[in-house]
Parts: C-alpha cells; sequence; structure tokens
C-alpha cells in the first residue's frame, strides 16, 4: 500500500527533520519574545511581586535593592536579552513572587497538567466517537438528537459544567469528590469537565465526514465484499471520518490548557494553569515566560503526534 | 501539511433534510433567531420592565408567573435580564467572529495564495499564535488595555483568529489544486481573477457555517473571561457576565445562571441550524 | 445570643463560647445532634481546613505579612501577648510586662520553659533576634515592621527579661505584638536563608510545619511538647489533633460542596448564601469572627472631585440604599456598621444617625452644591460635567455578596443622579488606580489589632504614597485637627484619655461624610459538626484548632 513512503531517501527524511527543528526553534523564540513584552507592557511593578505582592508597604531601599538583583533597572531590551541568554542556557530563571526557581517549579506542577489533558483528550475521543456511531446508525431522530448533544456539549462554559458536575455528584449524590484527593476519584469530574465540551467539538467534525465516508466508494466496495456492518463503520467509514478531528488534536490540546486554568481553579488541582493564571495576576515575569513555553512545547509535541496518527490512519498521506 | 482534510467535513451537509423544504428545526431555529433579533433591536417589546432595576426584597425568587426566570441576588428580573441583554452578547459573538474570522481570512489567504515562503512565514506564525494557550492570550491582551466589553470581544477574536487561520488556508489550498482552477489557469486567467471569482468564492462557502458555529463560541469564551473577573463590568445585562455572577449561587438559586447559559446554548444551536440550512442552500443553488 | 441549640455541649467548651460571644463573635448552628458521650475531648485525628484565601509564598508571616499567612501560622506560631473576648491584652509567651513612667521603655518577663520545636529554648535573645528580623529591610517585612515603627532597639536585662526602647511612647504597643505577624519564631531557624525559613518556619505553637507542597497543601503535626497555649484556652498540654492538612480551594462553591461531602472538615471565605443555608443544616456549624481595625466602607476620595465638597459627599452616603442591600444580600450573616472600626473594637464608635437613606436630602444637597441640572440619562450635570464616581473594584479583596451591594448602591445613587462607574479589576491594577489617585469611591480591607489603625486610615501622613505607590489613606482625610487627636491617643496610655481621643476623632472622621460604612470585615468559618472546640482568636480572628478535636 505504502511503498512509495518506504523508498524515500534518507537525505530527504533529514531536510524534513531539520526544518521541523528549525521551524520549532523559531517558534519557541517567538513566543518567549511575545510573552516577555506583554507581561512587560502590562501595567504593575514586578518589583513590587518580588516584595510580597502588590499593596506591600515597601522601603524605597528595598525596592531599589531588589530593581538592582534582578536587573530591572536596566534598559527593558537589555533584559529581554538577558532574559533570552538565560533561556537558552536552559535556565528559566527565579520566580518573583513564589522565591523559587522556574524551571523545577514547573516541572512540578506539570504532571498534574499533562495527566489531565491526556486523560481529557482521550475519554473526548471515546465520547466522540461513541457517539457518531451511535448516532450515524439509528435513524434520522438518533441522528438529530446526536448533533443536538454535540451543539449544546460545545457551547457549555468549562467553569459553569464544572460547578454543575459539583453540584450533581458530590453535593447531590456524594459519589465523587469536588476536590483532588490522592486517589483516581478526585480526576473524574475534572476530566470530564475538559472532555465533554470538546466532545462536542471533535463529534461535529467526525459527524460530517463520516457521512461523505459512509457514501464514498471504498465503503461501498468494502459492503460489496461483504464485510460486516459493524467493520465497515468501525475500519473504514470511522478511520476516514477522524481524519479531520485527528488534525485538530493539536489545537485541542491548546484548547485543553486554556480549560485547564479555569478546572485546576475550581476543583483545587496543582498544576500548570492555576500556576499560569496566579503568575500572570501578580506579574511574575518569569514563570509566566517559561510556563508560556512549556506549554509550547507540549504543542508542538503534539502537533508531531498528530501528523504521525493522521499518517497511520491515511495511507495515502505517507507517501508525503 | 493536513489542515486540508479538516474542510473535508465542515462543508457537508448532513443528508437528514435532502429536499428543499425547511425542516422543523430549521423553522424552531428561525423562530427563535426572530426573537432574538427583536430582543436585540428593540429590547423593550419584548420585555418592558428595567433590567437593571433592583428590588432587594425580591431577591432569589424563584421563576414564577411573575418573574419567568426568577430574579437574582439584587431582585432584579431575570427575564428582562436576558432580553436586554441579547443585544450586548450577539454583538460580542458577532463581532468577536468577524474579527476573528477577518483575521484568519487575511492570514489563510496570504499562506494559501501567495507561494510557499510566505506559507512558511504565515504557518509559523500561526504556530506561534497556537502554542499560546487561547485564554491566555485573551487574559494578556485585556491585563494590558483593561478589562471591559471591547477588549474582551478583540481579545476572544484573537484567540480565534489562528484557528480560522488554518481552516482557511487549508481549504484555499483545496479549491486551489481542483480541476476547475486548473483549467481557469490553463486558459490564462489571471491570479487576481482567478483568486476572486473561482478560488474564494468556493473556499468561503463553508464559512459560513464555521461562524455560525463560532458565535456561539465567542459567548461561551467571553463568559470564562467574565468568570475569572475581566468581562463586561457588572451589573450589565450580558449572557456571559450573567452566567459567571449566578455561577455563585448554583447551590440555592440554579436559575440565574440556567436561563443565560440556555440561551447561549439555544442561540448556537439556532445559529448553526440556520447557517447549515442556507449553506445547503446555496450549494444547490 | 444566636447559639441555637449548644445546650449538650460540655460546660468547658461552653466557658469559651461566653466569653467568644461577648465581643460578637457568635458560633451558631444547629448542634442538636451532640450526643453526651461525645463531650469528653478525644485525641487523634486529621483535620482538613480548606483556605479561600491565597495560598502565602512564604509560611513567615514576618516577610510580608497579610492575613493568608496569619490564618497558617496561628497553628505553628504564638505572640508574646494575646487579646481576650473582651479586649483586654493578656498574657502568651511574656508572663507579664511593665511600662516605665515615661513610656519609653517596656520590660517583659518571658514564660518560663518554653522551647521551640527545633529545641531553641525561648529567652530575651530569642525576642531580640525577632525584632531584629522585622526589622532588618532584608526581610521584607511590611506589616510587621510598621507595627514597630516606634521601637528603636532592644536589650536583654537578664535571661527571661526583655526590654524594648522606644523613640515615643506607644499606646498600640501590646495590641501591635498581639498579631500574628509579630510572631516569635526560633532564633537559630531565623539564622537559616530566607528562603528555608520561608518553606519551614519554627515557633513554639501546637502545631509544627511538617511539609509543604506549593499548591496542593501544608501539613501540620501536632507539637507534642507543647506548654504555651494562651490564657484564654480550655486545655493545656499538647493539643487533641494529631494533624492538620491545610488546603488552598480558591473556589468559593467548590470550598462548600468539599465541606459538604466530607472532603474538608473546616472552610474559611464562606459565602452568604452558603452560611444560610449551613444555618439551616445540622450538618454544618457557623463561627461568625468579624476581623478587628476598621470595618468594611466605602471610603471618599476627598483629594479630587466631586467629593472635595463635603455637600457630594454627603449626597452621596445619603443617596445609598445600603441597609436594603445588605440585608437582601447577606440574608441575615451581617449587621450593618456605621462605624469606622469593626464591633470586634471596644473603642468603636457607632452613628446610625448620620447614614440614613434620604434620597430627599441627597437631592437638596446637591442643588446646593450646585449640581443643579440633570442630563438625558438621569445624571446630574454641573458646568458640562457628569457627575461621576469611579469606583474600582478589587476582585481579589470584595466577594460577590459585596459586589452586589456596590451594585445596589449604584443602583440607588442613580436615582439621586449619581453615575457610578463600577470596574472589577485584579489586585495589580487595582493598586496601580489608587497610587494614580484615578478613583473617587474605594472599599479596601484595613485588618489591625486595636483603634490605632485609625491614624493608619485617617492621619495625612497616609496620602503620600510609599515608594510602591501603597498608601493607606484612600479617603485622603487632610485634617489638622484629626492628625492632632490621632497623634496623640497614639502616645497617651491612660485608658480613659485614649478612649476619649479616639471617640472624638472617630466622630470627626464620621461627621465629615469621609466614609460609608456598610458592614464588619466579614470573616466566616463553617465547620462540620464533627470538629468540636475551635474558635477563634480575638486578636486578628483566625481560627485556633489547639482546643478542637474530631468526634
Amino acid at each position: 500500500m505504502a511503498e512509495v513512503a518506504r523508498v524515500a531517501p534518507v537525505a530527504r527524511a533529514a531536510r524534513v527533520v531539520l526544518a521541523r527543528l528549525g521551524g520549532a526553534a523559531f517558534v519557541l523564540w517567538m513566543v518567549a519574545t511575545l510573552t516577555f513584552f506583554a507581561v512587560r507592557l502590562i501595567p504593575g511593578d514586578p518589583a513590587e511581586a518580588i516584595l510580597g505582592g502588590p499593596g506591600s508597604q515597601t522601603s524605597p531601599e528595598a525596592l531599589a535593592a531588589v530593581r538592582a538583583e534582578y536587573g530591572l533597572d536596566q534598559p527593558v531590551l537589555v533584559q529581554y536579552l538577558a532574559q533570552l541568554g538565560r533561556l537558552i542556557t536552559g535556565d528559566l530563571g527565579r520566580s518573583y513572587a513564589l522565591n523559587q526557581d522556574v524551571a523545577p517549579l514547573l516541572i512540578g506542577q506539570l504532571g498534574g497538567t499533562l495527566l489531565l489533558a491526556v486523560l481529557a483528550l482521550g475519554v473526548a475521543w471515546l465520547l466522540a466517537l461513541g457517539l457518531a456511531t451511535w448516532s450515524s446508525r439509528g435513524g434520522r431522530v438518533a441522528w438529530t438528537v446526536g448533533s443536538g448533544l454535540e451543539i449544546v456539549a460545545a457551547a457549555l462554559p468549562h467553569f459553569w459544567l464544572a460547578t454543575a458536575l459539583i453540584v450533581l455528584f458530590s453535593v447531590w449524590l456524594g459519589w465523587l469528590p469536588p476536590i483532588s484527593t490522592p486517589g483516581a476519584a478526585g480526576l473524574v469530574l475534572p476530566v470530564l469537565t475538559l472532555a465533554v465540551p470538546l466532545a462536542g467539538f471533535l463529534g461535529q467534525i467526525m459527524r460530517e465526514s463520516l457521512l461523505t465516508a459512509l457514501e464514498s466508494p471504498f465503503v461501498l466496495s468494502a459492503r460489496a465484499r461483504g464485510e460486516s456492518e459493524l467493520g465497515v463503520r468501525w475500519v473504514h467509514a470511522i478511520r476516514h471520518a477522524s481524519l479531520p478531528a485527528i488534525s485538530l488534536s493539536g489545537w485541542a490540546f491548546g484548547s485543553l490548557i486554556s480549560g485547564a486554568v479555569v478546572v485546576e481553579t475550581i476543583f483545587a488541582r496543582p498544576g500548570l494553569g492555576r500556576t499560569l493564571l496566579n503568575a500572570v495576576t501578580v506579574r511574575d515575569v518569569p514563570v509566566v515566560v517559561g510556563a508560556v513555553l512549556i506549554v509550547a512545547v507540549g504543542y508542538i509535541l503534539m502537533t508531531l503526534l498528530t501528523d504521525l496518527a493522521q499518517r497511520i490512519a491515511d495511507p495515502r498521506l505517507r507517501a508525503r | 501539511m493536513s489542515d486540508l482534510e479538516i474542510q473535508a467535513g465542515l462543508g457537508r451537509s448532513p443528508r437528514t433534510s435532502p429536499s428543499h423544504r425547511f425542516g422543523v428545526a430549521e423553522v424552531l431555529a428561525g423562530l427563535f433567531g426572530l426573537f432574538l433579533i427583536t430582543a436585540a433591536l428593540f429590547p423593550a417589546l419584548v420585555a418592558p420592565g428595567d433590567p437593571l432595576g433592583i428590588d432587594p426584597l425580591s431577591a432569589f425568587q424563584t421563576p414564577s408567573p411573575a418573574h419567568w426566570f426568577g430574579t437574582d441576588e439584587s431582585g432584579r428580573d431575570i427575564y428582562t435580564r436576558v432580553s436586554h441583554g441579547t443585544g450586548s452578547s450577539l454583538l460580542i459573538g458577532t463581532l468577536a467572529t468577524m474579527i476573528g474570522l477577518g483575521l484568519g481570512l487575511v492570514l489563510g489567504t496570504l499562506a494559501g495564495m501567495l507561494g510557499p515562503v510566505v506559507d512558511f512565514t504565515v504557518n509559523r506564525f500561526l504556530e506561534v499564535l497556537f502554542a499560546f494557550p487561547g485564554l491566555l492570550l485573551a487574559l494578556l491582551f485585556i491585563l494590558i488595555f483593561g478589562p471591559g466589553v471591547a477588549t474582551a470581544t478583540v481579545a476572544v477574536g484573537l484567540a480565534t483568529a489562528p484557528g480560522y487561520a488554518r481552516i482557511i488556508r487549508g481549504q484555499l489550498i483545496l479549491v486551489r489544486s481542483s480541476a476547475f482552477v486548473e483549467a481557469a489557469t490553463v486558459l490564462g486567467r489571471s491570479p487576481g481573477r482567478i483568486l476572486v471569482r473561482h478560488v474564494l468564492p468556493n473556499a468561503l462557502a463553508p464559512l459560513f457555517v464555521l461562524g455560525t458555529l463560532g458565535i456561539g463560541q465567542a459567548i461561551v469564551w467571553a463568559s470564562a473571561l467574565s468568570y475569572l473577573g475581566l468581562g463586561a463590568a457588572p451589573p450589565a445585562a450580558e449572557w456571559g457576565a450573567m452566567l459567571a455572577a449566578g455561577r455563585t449561587y448554583i447551590g440555592s438559586a440554579w436559575w440565574m445562571s440556567f436561563f443565560p447559559g440556555l440561551f447561549i446554548v439555544l442561540t448556537a444551536v439556532s445559529a448553526t441550524a440556520l447557517g447549515r440550512g442556507i449553506e445547503r442552500r446555496m450549494r444547490h443553488a | 445570643m444566636q447559639t441555637s441549640g449548644h445546650t449538650h455541649r460540655a460546660s468547658r467548651t461552653l466557658t469559651g463560647l461566653v466569653g467568644l460571644v461577648a465581643t460578637g463573635i457568635l458560633l451558631t448552628g444547629c448542634a442538636t445532634t451532640d450526643s453526651p458521650e461525645a463531650t469528653e475531648p478525644v485525641s487523634g485525628g486529621t483535620l482538613t481546613y480548606a483556605s479561600g484565601d491565597a495560598e502565602p509564598t512564604c509560611l513567615d508571616p514576618h516577610v510580608g505579612g497579610n492575613y493568608p499567612q496569619a490564618l497558617v501560622s496561628t497553628q505553628y506560631l504564638e505572640s508574646l501577648v494575646s487579646r481576650d473576648a473582651d479586649g483586654t491584652i493578656i498574657p502568651w509567651l511574656a508572663d507579664s510586662w511593665t511600662e516605665s513612667a515615661d513610656g519609653l521603655s517596656w520590660d517583659f518577663t518571658l514564660a518560663a520553659g518554653v522551647t521551640f520545636t527545633d529545641g531553641t529554648p525561648l529567652d530575651a535573645e530569642a525576642v531580640q533576634a525577632n525584632v531584629a528580623h522585622l526589622q532588618d529591610p532584608n526581610t521584607g517585612s511590611s506589616t510587621g515592621y510598621l507595627a514597630l515603627g516606634k521601637v528603636t532597639g532592644t536589650e536583654a536585662v537578664s535571661g527571661n527579661v526583655v526590654r524594648f526602647v522606644l523613640s515615643e511612647p506607644d499606646s498600640a504597643l501590646l495590641e501591635s505584638l498581639s498579631q500574628p505577624w509579630l510572631a516569635i519564631e526560633s532564633p537559630t531557624a531565623l539564622a537559616r536563608s530566607q528562603d528555608e525559613n520561608c518553606a519551614s518556619p519554627v515557633g513554639t505553637g501546637p502545631f509544627q510545619v511538617e511539609k509543604w507542597v506549593q499548591q496542593e497543601s501544608i501539613t501540620l503535626v501536632r507539637n507534642d511538647d507543647y506548654s504555651s497555649p494562651p490564657e484564654d484556652a480550655t486545655h493545656t498540654g499538647p493539643a487533641y489533633l494529631d494533624s492538620i492538612v491545610w488546603r488552598f480551594i480558591p473556589d468559593s462553591a467548590s470550598r462548600y460542596a468539599a465541606l459538604q461531602s466530607g472532603d474538608a472538615d473546616v472552610i474559611d471565605n464562606a459565602q452568604p448564601d452558603t452560611i444560610a443555608a449551613a444555618e439551616k443544616s445540622d450538618a454544618i456549624v457557623h463561627l461568625d469572627a468579624p476581623r478587628p481595625g476598621a470595618s468594611n466602607r466605602i471610603e471618599l476620595n476627598s483629594g479630587r472631585a466631586p467629593f472635595d465638597d463635603p455637600l457630594v459627599r454627603e449626597a452621596f452616603i445619603r443617596s445609598a440604599n445600603v441597609d436594603d442591600a445588605v440585608s437582601s444580600l447577606f440574608q441575615g450573616t451581617a449587621k450593618r456598621s456605621y462605624s469606622a472600626l469593626s464591633s470586634a473594637e471596644t473603642l468603636a464608635v457607632s452613628r446610625p444617625d448620620l447614614f440614613d437613606y434620604d434620597p430627599q436630602t441627597a437631592a437638596d444637597l446637591l442643588d446646593d452644591a450646585g449640581w443643579t441640572e440633570r442630563d438625558s440619562a438621569g445624571y446630574r450635570v454641573k458646568d458640562g460635567l457628569r457627575l461621576t464616581v469611579d469606583f474600582p473594584v478589587s476582585t481579589n479583596q470584595s466577594i460577590p455578596a459585596e459586589q452586589s451591594v456596590f451594585e445596589q448602591i449604584q443602583a440607588t445613587a442613580k436615582e439621586t443622579g449619581f453615575e457610578v462607574v463600577l470596574s472589577p479589576m485584579d489586585l495589580s491594577s487595582w493598586y496601580t488606580a489608587l497610587g494614580e489617585n484615578d478613583y473617587d469611591a474605594v472599599s479596601a480591607p484595613y485588618t489591625k489589632v486595636g483603634p490605632d489603625v485609625l491614624r493608619i486610615l485617617f492621619h495625612s501622613d497616609g496620602i503620600t504614597p510609599a515608594p510602591s505607590g501603597y498608601f493607606a489613606n484612600h479617603a485622603q482625610v487632610d485634617d489638622p485637627a484629626i492628625d492632632a487627636l490621632l497623634t496623640e491617643a497614639g502616645q497617651v496610655t491612660d485608658v480613659d484619655q485614649r478612649a476619649a481621643l479616639y471617640t472624638d476623632a472617630q466622630n470627626q472622621v464620621l461627621e465629615g461624610f469621609h466614609i460609608l460604612p456598610l458592614f464588619d470585615q466579614q470573616n466566616h468559618y463553617l465547620l462540620g459538626t464533627d470538629v468540636v472546640g475551635a474558635r477563634a482568636l480575638p486578636t486578628v480572628s483566625t481560627p485556633t484548632f489547639y482546643d478542637a478535636w474530631l468526634k
């Protein structure tokens, strides 16, 4: 099926890899630059963040000392270059507000968010696939119900869904804890909160291409070969239909991080999103830049993975 | 890349009503749309009360004949507020979507039409934007320019632009490589003419659906900003802000967030149903 | 007294309660499920505390010095003195104290046999090290630093007597020292790096910090050698609880849900609707502990137009229907205040006569002040300018119910012709707006033990911003008579004379219509009924779990 791909010369592959790496480096550099200047543009004095946050009654000496220590008395451009220099050597700097090095701080927070995002992505896929399969066989009513559910799901704001789930499952039914707990039970509600709206999106996109796929020649020929209806649906149609949704998974990852900001706050989970939100509100530049860079790396990796997944799901792409 | 595949689906119409007659869903969506437009233009016509009029003594009342959707923490009538909030909510949704689509259109067209170098540059730029979580992009923008309806609208537009740009670019590449565009090129038509006459009309048809989906999304986005205290200033009757404010009382007064939420969802659903219907007719025409 | 159904409680708990109720610290809720056999304290168990305040960046309250630090450090740090429910200063780490005749030096005799949890003994040198730490610019102390403003030095008179030397008499010294921000820490621990001390400060308290996982929780374990309870505690010896897990749950709905589901035993920053629901519930007990210091009030900026005109200030105050707003939004959980000071302060002067809702008088006052015309929107106009009140609202500091009060004031003031522009913003932007004098009205909490808070809030010295832009006199009261009263009151240690001066000063502030008092700074804790014996310290109303046990 895909002999073409296998004979591609090594040199070509190397060029692709180099271009990818170069592109990734460029993206990271731009992300760091934009974030640095954006956070510096926000009104508010970073020296205050270092000295105990806004409203602290600091002395002029202490402010001057801190400004000198962190290089805040330097021109912004010098500060930018200094930070860039540190970033290249892998040093994310020291948090203004938390009195800690940024790298270990963020790495400590990364695990929880990543777990949440990956689980939510998985559950969203399951929900979307399940609903699409069910509603594509159930006739017109099932189709309408399915697509209606997807639109409603996609229109649910995380912060509202989270609270509604807490009221239902924690307060009324008492089944699940409303805040993070050591076991897996505490993960259920946050994951659902993130997964349901995303499933609505993926489902909407998949539903359309599922129709196309079900009427396309390769499905007809599979039917003609006498393959079972389930086999046709799952193996051929769904695989084809999931392509556009897979290509959106990179985007979905980004949107999950946005969602994590809200979800981690509501469910009191430690994580990158909550750290990021706190850091932005106290103008903690190194933490914001560091967190955004980590998210950017995650996004780039996710894009690579989705490309790979697409190549597996769609043989035609392997030639490219 | 793979974006062209996205559009394989988005432009498609479900075969649920192959005829040109209006489906039940479309009629219902149309009626609701009519209500929304009336409420947006002449709010006093559908709800004569004052959306900001407080009545502390009748706070937290459950839905009743006197207050169809109940009252909020200051005794304001929620039906009145939802109706009067239609205009600003729709405006936020529509404007943000237009900003997002407009930016996306410019970037997507640049990338899709002007050759590999521009494509590469724009693509990197888009990746940079994509690599920012959308909420953070909006958050930074609002903190720099100050909170409020206007900045929240622009912020949501900015945050959604890269997604639109990618889809548009993919669509353009798909259409450009199609048979009839190649035929036009062979016939010696100028590139500008091909773009305007052939590529754009075909590539942009799905944008309609995308846009209608986007309006509901934009309102939801704006409500997330309100939840973080960065959206419409209280006590403005804006759906997102009402939803965010009502969430505080979700355990004791569910109606405070249910009805604004219901209107957001219904708007999204109706816009989608109508958008698809119109798009289907355009395609068949 | 609103203690419904507490008759089954053990007498030792009751003695504590009676005192609490006396200063308005009320423990309410249905305790009818208390069974008689459960009234004897039992040791053991872990209490989970869920805080809605921000997670501190440093667990040593010397550094910076804010309320979240005070909340948690009350469990592991102790101060030289405390305050009882009547407002009297009582011994704690210091057994006794004497003031010199000229008021320029104070000798404190320390309790015997007290050691910090790292084994260091509590002695005069330890106290000296703490004062030095607070006054060292590198510590970055703001609250503690300000409170020691008149202290020029310390001396070790003997092993267990320490002398504070002052630049001028300080009538607020004992009140200042009772605050958790001036708690006494182990000098050995203070000698470590600030990072280390922030992560694990060492004190003499009933619990000690075991570990701190940021954004997750702080684990506190019992100090088995504990020997220094304050005089108003209900038992002696170690605490009953094995440990406390201190969590941060910023979202109020989740926090309350965690209490309902049993994932938390105690929550703070409870919202009015949940308090009202808890009062009807058998499963939750309500502890109302308004913060000391200032009341929750709207400060009117007399430093710029339109509130530089006292007539306009009075008109605004008369145009605001606060009573209806408070009763509808707080559902009986907060009482209207007519004072600049918290009801926890015995010297608070209440003037209900000045704060009537009276739109007619308000309209007449505006006419007198020259705001005679109205524009098409119904707002008053003078010289082509609309009567606008810029009101920046800190979403970090004002809970939703408070923000709704502001909305209702906005609505009622509109009828008189004021356009109140509410601008919610995050803390940094809010301080920036204040620093740039870009506000007409503002609401800011200020927690401090004792009436000396009046000097901070209303002395004209407080108008000049610190280099960081911070200043406390948001009303920008600039009145030599008030300045003189407050300065003198800060030096006079004669109780009656001090009271007279503060009464005079408060009356002048209130009669000048500089502030619109709303209610006490709300501070509500909700406890599961399995938690017995918890109370709020009458200093800054932080909870202490020394006497607490789990059923």
